[in-house]
């Protein structure tokens, strides 16, 4: 428990890192050592599919995405973010994570849940079998996103 | 439902709060993606946070596979309109982009 | 064999930008048209048994081992399939023509196909965390159409779009791992029988505002409608008949009163709120649209202001309401799908979308002014089109349901909708003849045809309404209504 109390304690920090870092790549950076800390998370939970998926996909390809897009977009001028947002942001997440705090302990035991009915099979069959409409979506959002990279990224006809 | 379960929502909703903030406050539009990437975070914890505390640690996987599929689609969307919003203003400032009045 | 409407889109959506590669011209328009012809028989062709017999639920096999592929057809899914597949075809019958000057055209009509396959799966699911799916399924395709012409004002309305899209979704989402939670299912049922018998009210209330939340971001009600009056303008005109006419109402209106009433159950409190949401949406809109010189915004404001009044409708809760608001809905599709195709008719043959630079095209595009203002009155509410009729019923059920207050608001908002749609009337349409387009051509002909076609329905559904009613309108408020009165009985209520 502490460590794993640990580990979401640095995902958090990593993640606001990523947010305030001046260098987008060191940002980026950033975010992806954010996702492997959740990843670790995730395997320390049991749950190592998931585990290796945002390792793999989260951490790994959209992280080679984003260094791929601060590239293509490297403007010799900075973006300057508004000093009130960042000077006002530590105050606002002290205070969020304050009530966050007080309403969890407020909340503690007052959500009813019908009792656990343990789950039989392996991933494999609860992902093929169980859920299989959300692989045919999981199909058409991959399609989508291809058509739309396809989409925005053509070359101009003489038509246009 | 089990106290480990609120220490999860604890930090769910503490990385989707970050994620909120950054979509409202910031200007860069690759940290506004940024700010959308946590809130995923924040989301797909919750969701196995869930299926960890009811003993449902295989579906619960499933959903967030799934989840992180549709987080890579929407991410290669956004990032192809960002390239293109940066081929026409060659910055990447949200507020050059307000001719639109909303 | 239910999947088709699915399965079918997303395999030619596949198969078009290889096809795109092979022939340019013919082969993209024929099968993208072909295929939303097929869906508009086919959803006809699937209702009559459907209707006899009761809702459809097929459970799929694949490779002979049973998979858990449920998909439910019942009234409600009808109805929609039946308005996405119609105005669909129109669409896509009317990007034959608009389309050719923004090139990649088997591309969009990929993304189209996408969002039309998404769209069938939402109505069609039986899960929460489906319907989630193929919401974002519908969203990604329609984020990169938005943006598709890649001007600036396109892909600031895009980004500005996906931003609060993605809001949306991780609220919906959170609700849904909260039920989860509480629950253990995820299925329309399985969480409905579960809820009945935990005792959770507070905790039901915080899901129940999530998702209000989320969807009523993707259905433009006030207070979540910011995107709308940009993103919905700024796409091409095909694109934004299909996000005001279908979109907002499949992944808004459709998911927010499948799972409001089928899985929560409509309490008084529930009720008061979308009432109050939906008649705020109605007055609040209807004002902005007043001010607007950009045909489109109008009409995209005049998009958020009818979602208030199906909102209103359904939430009142009574057979009758739910049946005026989903009719209601059903009309809105068609009328508006309608009337930002003809916008985009004069768009594509004056070059401007500036009301006060138009004038007296009835001259010059008589077909375009006809239909166009068949779909004004429509919206407006002037009998005997369609619109006339779902407004009257909504009206009607809120004055039998004891709510003479808003009654009076739904009718005073009517006044001022029919008021825009006549300013729209006289400054493009009626007037002196603008020199500027005194040289300007009747739209090609797949518009108009998508148009008159569109058109013509607006108009035989208003002369037939009793017929629309009793056979697909009926059945669907029957589900709903149904499903509210269980789970009230069961409250003891």
């Amino acid at each position: 428990m502490i460590v794993q109390t640990a580990l979401l304690i640095g995902l958090v920090l990593f993640s606001v890192l990523a947010l305030f870092l001046k260098d987008l790549l060191r940002a980026a950076i950033s975010l992806a050592v954010a996702s492997l800390l959740l990843g670790i998370i995730f395997f320390r939970m049991g749950a190592s599919y998931a585990g290796v998926f945002e390792i793999s996909v989260v951490a790994g390809l959209i992280t080679v995405l984003f260094i791929l897009t601060i590239s293509l977009t490297n403007t010799g001028e900075e973006v300057r973010e508004s000093r009130l947002a960042n000077l006002v942001f530590p105050l606002f997440f002290v205070v969020f994570i304050a009530i966050d705090a007080l309403v969890m302990k407020g909340l503690l035991q007052k959500i009813p849940a019908l009792p656990a009915t343990p789950e039989s099979g392996a991933f494999g069959d609860v992902l093929w079998k169980g859920r299989t409409l959300d692989l045919v979506g999981q199909i058409a959002v991959i399609l989508a996103g291809v058509f739309s990279v396809l989409a925005l990224f053509r070359k101009r006809d003489k038509d246009e | 439902m089990s106290n480990t379960w609120y220490l999860y929502l604890f930090f769910s909703a503490g990385l989707v709060a970050a994620g909120l903030y950054a979509l409202l406050a910031k200007r860069n539009l690759i940290r506004l993606f940024i700010g959308i990437e946590i809130i995923g975070k924040g989301v797909t914890l919750l969701l196995l946070a869930t299926g960890f505390v009811r003993d449902n640690i295989l579906l619960a996987q499933a959903l967030v596979v799934t989840y992180i599929v549709i987080e890579v689609s929407l991410v290669a969307t956004a990032l192809a309109i960002i390239i293109n919003v940066y081929r026409h203003t060659k910055s990447l400032d949200i507020r050059k982009l307000a001719k639109l009045k909303g | 064999m239910i999947i088709l409407f699915v399965a079918l889109p997303l395999v030619v959506a596949g198969v078009l930008p290889v096809i795109g590669k092979i022939s340019r011209r013919v082969v993209p328009d024929l099968l993208a048209n072909a295929t939303l012809l097929f869906l508009v028989v086919y959803t006809v062709a699937a209702g009559r048994p459907l209707l006899g017999n009761g809702p459809v639920i097929q459970q799929f096999a694949l490779l002979g081992e049973s998979v858990n592929l449920r998909l439910a057809l019942d009234g409600f899914s009808l109805l929609m399939l039946l308005a996405v597949s119609l105005v669909g075809l129109c669409v896509t019958l009317f990007s034959i023509d608009y389309m050719e000057h923004y090139g990649a055209k088997a591309n969009y009509y990929a993304l189209l196909l996408i969002m039309i396959a998404g769209m069938n799966g939402l109505v069609l699911s039986t899960d929460l965390f489906n319907v989630y799916v193929f919401l974002e399924v519908a969203a990604v395709a329609s984020y990169s159409l938005v943006a598709f012409g890649r001007g600036y004002d396109e892909l600031e309305a895009a980004f500005k779009y996906l931003m609060l899209s993605v809001i949306a979704s991780a609220a919906i989402v959170i609700s849904i791992a909260v039920l989860f939670g509480m629950t253990g299912n995820l299925s329309f049922a399985g969480v409905a029988k579960a809820l009945q018998e935990l005792d959770a009210g507070p905790i039901v209330g915080i899901a129940a505002a999530l998702f209000i939340m989320g969807f009523g971001l993707k259905a433009a009600l006030v207070p979540f409608h910011a995107w709308l009056p940009d993103a919905h303008p700024s796409a091409p005109a095909p694109i934004s008949a299909v996000l005001s006419g279908l979109l907002i109402k499949v992944s808004g209106v459709y998911a927010l009163t499948r799972i409001f009433l089928n899985v929560f159950g409509l309490t008084p409190a529930l009720s008061a709120v979308l009432m109050v949401l939906g008649t705020v949406s109605m007055v609040a809109a209807a004002f902005l649209a007043l001010g607007q010189k950009d045909i489109k915004r109008m009409l995209a404001y005049s998009s958020i202001s009818q979602v208030g009044y199906i909102v209103l409708g359904i939430g009142l809760g009574t057979p009758l309401g739910i049946a005026g608001g989903l009719f209601h809905l059903f009309n809105h599709a068609l009328a508006k799908g309608l009337l930002f195709l003809t916008s985009g008719s004069i768009q594509q043959s004056t070059g401007t979308r500036n009301l006060d630079e138009m004038g007296g095209l009835a001259k010059r595009m008589p077909f375009t002014a006809a239909t166009n203002l068949i779909g004004s009155l429509s919206i407006a509410g002037v009998p005997p089109l369609n619109g006339f009729w779902s407004k009257l019923i909504i009206i009607i059920a809120l004055i039998q349901a004891g709510h003479p207050v808003f009654a009076l608001i739904a009718v005073l908002a009517s006044v001022l909708t029919l008021w825009y749609y006549l300013l729209i009337q006289r400054k493009a349409f009626f007037g002196n003849l603008n020199e500027r387009w005194a040289a300007v051509k009747e739209a090609p002909f797949w518009m108009t045809a998508a148009t008159v076609l569109l058109a013509a329905l607006c108009v035989g559904v208003g002369i037939f309404f009793s017929f629309a009613l009793k056979s697909w309108i009926q059945p669907a408020a029957g589900v709903l209504a149904a499903g509210v009165q269980t789970v009230i009985r069961s409250w003891g209520l």
